[in-house]
């Protein structure tokens, strides 16, 4: 199982801003891993981009490219955080709700996700 | 200080630290690669000083996570500054303006040091918006356009925007104190 999840994710992560697609392009995968994978990469200070449309169990990577640790942390009721990423790496949110999100290191930077039903 | 005479000092340092004096011809100085990078350190380092005072003498919760990011984010640029240095071959270079800078720096440390409680608080934001704004202001109008190779230009270009994000956030943070 843990296999086929690597598989799922491996395969659309290299569709990472056409989920559709990568939907259309998982036939190895069970359908309850039939999720999309976006990227957000955390750049020049801001999230780009800072506005996702995804669906619940779909995942959000977050890559640190910027020369300064960031984090993401639901901005209302800190639901949600992924505590500091170092530059160079990243982190990964399941979807399972809307959110408005933040860095609460630098708290002018923020970005949301909407889930569509 | 307040904060009118706060920005005023700095603006006046600004132009103090990028303009020669000579009245018959002000011009911006020439730096060569060595000297932008020790600017860019002393810069860098300056912040990170001032944030240590902020850190002993604070209490109030938004000025101690600003100070912490401070200093980690602008120890995050040294490190670059200096592997960046190293891999170059290139020895940071002391000159005029790194000096005025850092006995700048000196005296601020000094005034933040005689302060306490709120009044503490406000002198150290107040000081913090001022100053990077004399820091965006040096790197977008001398350090970035007068850097040869283009690796160290490309890393004053990759940290400008993290000064303009503390600028944005030490604007905040002043606002919430009024």
């Amino acid at each position: 199982m843990i296999r086929l999840l690597a598989a799922a994710l491996l395969v659309l992560s290299s569709c990472s801003n056409s989920p559709e697609k990568a939907r259309q392009n998982e036939p190895a995968a069970p359908k309850d891993t039939a999720y999309a994978v976006f990227t957000v990469e955390i750049k020049g200070m801001k999230f780009v981009p800072d506005s996702i449309v995804a669906r619940k169990g779909d995942r959000v990577i977050f890559v640190n490219r910027d020369l300064v640790p960031h984090c993401v942390t639901e901005l209302d009721s800190k639901a949600w955080t992924s505590h500091i990423i170092p530059p160079g790496e990243d982190y990964m949110h399941v979807v399972d709700s809307s959110s408005n999100y933040y860095c609460a290191i630098h708290k002018v930077m923020k970005g949301k996700i909407r889930v569509k039903e | 200080m307040s904060k009118k005479i706060m920005s005023w000092a700095y603006c006046a340092m600004a132009a103090s630290l990028f303009l020669s004096t000579n009245a018959s011809a002000q011009s911006t100085p020439k730096l060569s690669d060595p000297e932008i990078a020790s600017v860019a350190v002393v810069a860098n380092q300056n912040d990170i000083g001032f944030a240590g005072i902020a850190q002993k003498h604070s209490k109030n919760a938004d000025i101690l996570n600003f100070a912490k990011t401070m200093a980690t984010d602008h120890k995050a640029v040294i490190d670059q500054a200096v592997a960046l240095v190293k891999r170059l071959g290139v020895t940071p270079k002391d000159n005029a303006v790194s000096k005025k800078m850092l006995a700048d720096a000196e005296k601020t440390n000094a005034s933040l040091r005689t302060k306490s409680g709120k009044a503490f608080d406000k002198a150290y934001i107040d000081n913090e918006v001022a100053y990077h704004k004399a820091v965006i202001s040096a790197v977008e109008g001398v350090l970035i356009p007068q850097a040869q190779n283009a690796e160290l230009k490309a890393l004053l270009e990759k940290v400008d925007p993290i000064l303009k994000t503390h600028l944005e956030h030490a604007e905040m943070v002043q606002s919430s104190l009024k």
